[in-house]
């Protein structure tokens, strides 16, 4: 860390307990980002660029304050720390109870996550010509319509410091990586992706991941299966055994259990904008939200998946949770603050803030559904009617996070035990606990696998978090399948 | 002290990217700065203020060949190298033949959308007007919501003599009144403080919030809804992003590729982008520093344009609309000042109008279920009633559509008199009308 920064973070602190600020913390961050962008035979877009910043986020007179500024002089650094607590104090008179902060004891640390290959050394001219290949692999299929390749990462140097005392520097270098075949009609657009959808897999590692991925190997597979999907009958429509693989669960998983088990969604701080949860805290330890087949796990701490670090925002290690055990809620994901409004005596260390200029939020970590021990191939061979879908394309769910409605790219309906025809256009609608409790299979640790979701939005100003989750193919029993509009 | 840095003094931070040796050089610099205090259980429990600025450069070598690379800081050794980094990629980047050269000069409208006092509002400011927002909720309610101040200062600039630069300023409020089994929503967004009046826009949200109380169930099914703007703005934008830009337009994505001409909507439904409109939000200029043009896409029903940047337009033999987004722009060009043109009719005359039906004050979570068809799914929330006999009966549980937008748009049976901007979870703001629209589909309901 550079010493002229790291002495501008601790400046700011000291001018916020100068203004009045009883608590204060400061946080610098610069975050390094490229992405390559491959469209057919052509280029779309090359883009690197650096955003630094500090973040100065305070209690005065008990309430928040926050200012965050990028002009990373002295005096506009002082300014924005003085300004943070200005904006504290004028929230008092509308405070009703002053925030509390569950203890944390300080600390010193680093923590840089795993690298094997820095994706910023990699000449962009071997990224262009790897998605170029894995594109022209794409475009040998005749009837493809369109076929993109991208690859993004990011590298944040972040230093916390906090009046209490801590002093934590990281470094966290991120990395994914994906391939989109499109085949369009005059009716219809159907797509299929390799690994996952909305640009691919996502990882803190370095260009090894990508590197793993082998994308022109797994080209032409997509091609031919979209060509193949703009062809095939449409999903019907009925109530049927559902099966969904592991990135599709991932999804499930992010908004139907990592949303509603954010305890400042559940204590109304989200209210107005992407709303509460269904979820109460006298729920803990009581409500079955789910089959005996459902543990899931609140997880930072697992190597290289995109929600791991060392330290949230406000100086808490990261940690596992187990958040539901076979069906039963048990834990919400929760800051200092709010783990004080439900009688908790620490955080979890889920805070974090998307950039220098936002405060941090409760975020997802890596929220994975435990694997069970059933397999993808018995859970198809032990189902006489349903449906098999996979790869997410679109998702909504209602403001207490109850009814919600995924479509997938690809789905193939199964019969007698066995795959059959393959489906277009697959969509599934259900209620939260409803669903999760008729679940009757996970498959087992092979099948199971950290997916990257580089994309989940929350806050006002909007942030954008990396996470990730945890999941394996599972089924579930009388679900509405193909809904029409 | 002002914040804003001014025309001249961004022209000074470009400077050193505009005097790289390439082939052509587009800069681009956007200064940022506002507050939002947010609160939640009537009180202010976010309150937070930021201020950015971002230097983004593209550099052209051998004629097409192209990087981009930007910094967040204004030191002048900073954007030297943003712009050396942009070269650098340019010149290990494949030529594009689709590449259409930098933009040239010209004047764009002039706009005045920037209120000194918004720039500069004080914590203590927007603190107030969130207490006289609370102040109209009675005492069973509580209250959740914003209050935002902001200011945006951006500078086009390119090596062929572009030199554009525009400021806007927004204040907005949104009151998200709740009751123990009720909610509420009212929203405003306006180029100055001044015009915000909380009280009003927290009386709508409470009277909503009352008017919900003890909401029943009701099945799902076709209803004949009365959509509120803040709906009606859901469904346009949505669109839009299906389908009003040049990029998948040309790729045949687009719900209207090849149907340029072709009567898709009721006659009672004409869509503008109009970044000149003195009320839009907007520049007069888009990023690639070409002057915005008032394009409309639906014509009392029929479609009519499309957006274009240089690159479509170049691909098309089309001129650039001014609709071009900052580089590299993977996804085309985009309408950011939508408005749906106001009807005749009140919105309490849709109501008195309607037999049997729902008003939907705003959608949840929307997304798209099938892209070329335009249909999407959402929920209903914060005020969703049923209509009987000419009369709100009373609040109902949300229920969840699933609706193809056009077909929707094909079906509008009146057209609200008042617009309103609102904004959209995934999108900017857009300004729409009230809309009455008859068997729209909702596919199932949730709870509450």
């Amino acid at each position: 860390m550079d010493a002229y920064l790291r002495e501008l973070t601790e400046r700011a602190l000291d001018v916020a307990r100068s203004a009045g600020a009883t608590y204060a913390d400061a946080r610098y961050l610069a975050e390094e980002w490229e992405s390559v962008d491959v469209q057919d035979d052509r280029v779309q877009g090359v883009d690197r660029g650096v955003s630094a910043g500090i973040g100065i986020r305070v209690i005065a007179d008990g309430a928040w304050g926050f200012a965050g500024t990028a002009r990373l002089e002295p005096n506009e650094v002082e300014a924005a720390a003085r300004l943070a607590v200005e904006i504290a104090r004028s929230s008092v008179p509308l405070l009703k109870s002053p925030v509390r902060l569950a203890v944390e004891e300080p600390r010193e640390a680093t923590w840089s996550s795993p690298v094997v290959e820095d994706p910023f050394a990699v000449p962009l001219d071997e990224k262009i010509t790897l998605l170029l290949n894995a594109s022209g692999a794409m475009r040998e299929v005749k009837g493809l319509s369109i076929a993109e390749a991208s690859m993004d990462f990011w590298r944040r140097t972040s230093f916390l410091a906090t009046s209490e005392g801590s002093r934590i520097e990281q470094v966290v270098t991120q990395s994914g990586a994906g391939i989109r075949a499109l085949a369009i009609n005059d009716t219809e657009v159907q797509m299929r992706s390799y690994p996952i959808s909305f640009r691919g897999h996502y990882a803190c590692r370095g260009f090894e991941h990508v590197r793993a991925m082998d994308l022109a190997a797994n080209a032409e597979r997509v091609a031919n299966e979209v060509v193949e999907l703009i062809k095939a009958p449409e999903c019907p429509s009925k109530e049927t055994t559902l099966i969904l693989d592991a990135p599709q669960l991932a999804l499930q998983v992010h908004e139907s259990i990592g949303h509603p088990i954010e305890l400042d969604r559940v204590l109304g701080m989200e209210a107005a904008y992407a709303g509460t949860s269904f979820l109460t805290p006298p729920d803990r330890g009581k409500l079955r939200y789910g089959s005996d087949q459902i543990t899931i796990t609140a997880d930072a701490t697992i190597e290289g998946a995109l929600g791991s670090f060392g330290y949230d925002d406000e100086g808490v290690e990261a940690q596992r949770e187990t958040v539901i055990e076979n069906g039963i809620f048990s834990k919400f994901i929760s800051s200092r603050e709010t783990a004080t409004e439900i009688g908790e005596s620490r955080s979890n260390g889920t805070m974090r803030a998307s950039g220098w200029d936002v405060i941090p939020l409760i975020r997802m970590t890596n929220i994975n559904l435990e694997p069970g021990t059933s397999s993808l191939e018995e859970m198809i061979a032990t189902t006489d009617d349903g449906v098999f879908m996979s790869t997410n394309q679109s998702w909504s769910i209602d403001d207490k996070r109850v009814n919600f409605q995924f479509g997938c790219e690809i789905a193939w309906e199964i019969k007698d035990g066995k795959l059959g025809r393959m489906l277009r256009n697959p969509n599934y609608n259900g209620k939260t606990v409803e669903f999760w409790s008729s679940c009757d299979a996970v498959a087992g640790p092979d099948e199971w696998g950290v997916w990257g979701t580089p994309n989940c939005g929350k806050g006002q100003p909007g942030q954008t978090a990396r996470v990730a989750h945890g999941t394996a193919p599972a089924r579930f029993r009388n679900v509405h399948v193909g809904v029409r509009g | 002290m002002s914040r804003a840095l001014g025309g001249d003094r961004l022209r000074e931070i470009v400077a050193p990217a505009l005097a790289l040796q390439a082939d052509g050089v587009l800069a681009l610099a956007f200064h940022s700065w506002g507050g939002l205090t947010r609160f939640a259980s009537s009180q202010i429990h976010q309150n937070t203020w930021r201020e950015d600025v971002e230097v983004r450069v593209m550099a052209v070598a051998d004629g097409n060949r192209v990087g981009v690379a930007s910094t967040h800081s204004v030191d002048a050794a900073a954007v030297r190298k943003a712009a050396e980094d942009a070269l650098a990629i340019a010149r290990v980047s494949p030529p594009n033949p689709e590449f259409p050269g930098l933009a040239p000069p010209a004047d764009a409208a002039s706009k005045q959308g920037f209120d000194a006092a918004t720039a500069e509002a004080s914590p203590g400011e927007r603190a107030d007007v969130v207490r006289k927002a609370l102040a109209e909720l009675s005492s069973d309610m509580t209250g959740a919501g914003y209050a935002e101040t902001v200011a945006d200062e951006v500078l086009v600039a390119n090596t062929l003599g572009v030199s554009l630069f525009g400021s806007t300023s927004r204040a907005a409020m949104s009151v998200m009144a709740m009751t123990d089994d009720s909610s509420g929503v009212a929203e405003l967004i306006e180029p100055s403080l001044s015009r915000l009046e909380p009280a009003t826009i927290a009386g709508r949200a409470a009277m909503k919030a009352d008017l919900g109380r003890h909401p029943q169930p009701i099945g799902p099914g076709r209803y004949t809804v009365v959509l509120e703007p803040a709906a009606s703005s859901t469904l346009m934008q949505f669109l839009a992003w299906l389908g009003f830009g040049a990029k998948a337009y040309l790729e045949g994505r687009s719900f209207l590729s090849g149907k340029l001409g072709q009567k898709l909507c009721s006659d009672l439904v004409t869509i503008v982008d109009d970044p000149l409109a003195p009320e839009a939000l907007g520049l007069p200029f888009d990023f690639e520093g070409t002057p915005a043009n008032v394009v409309t896409i639906f014509d009392k029903g029929v479609a009519r344009n499309v957006v274009w940047d240089r690159t479509t337009g170049k691909k098309d033999g089309h001129s650039s609309t001014g609709h071009g987004l900052p580089p590299p722009n993977a996804d085309g060009p985009f309408p950011l000042n939508l408005r749906m043109e106001p009807g005749t009719t009140s919105l309490e005359k849709m109501i008195e109008s309607t037999e049997r039906g729902l008003l939907v004050t705003r959608f949840h979570y929307s997304n798209i279920v099938n892209e070329k068809e335009t249909v999407l799914t959402g929920m209903t929330r914060d005020g969703t009633f049923l209509i009987e006999d000419g009369e709100l009966r009373h609040g109902v549980n949300n229920l969840r559509y699933t609706q193809n937008a056009l077909e929707a748009l094909s079906r509008v049976q009146a057209v609200g008199n008042v617009t309103e901007i609102s904004s959209e979870l995934f999108f900017g703001g857009s300004r729409a009308p009230a809309l009455k629209i008859e068997d729209f589909n909702f596919s199932s309901a949730t709870t509450h």
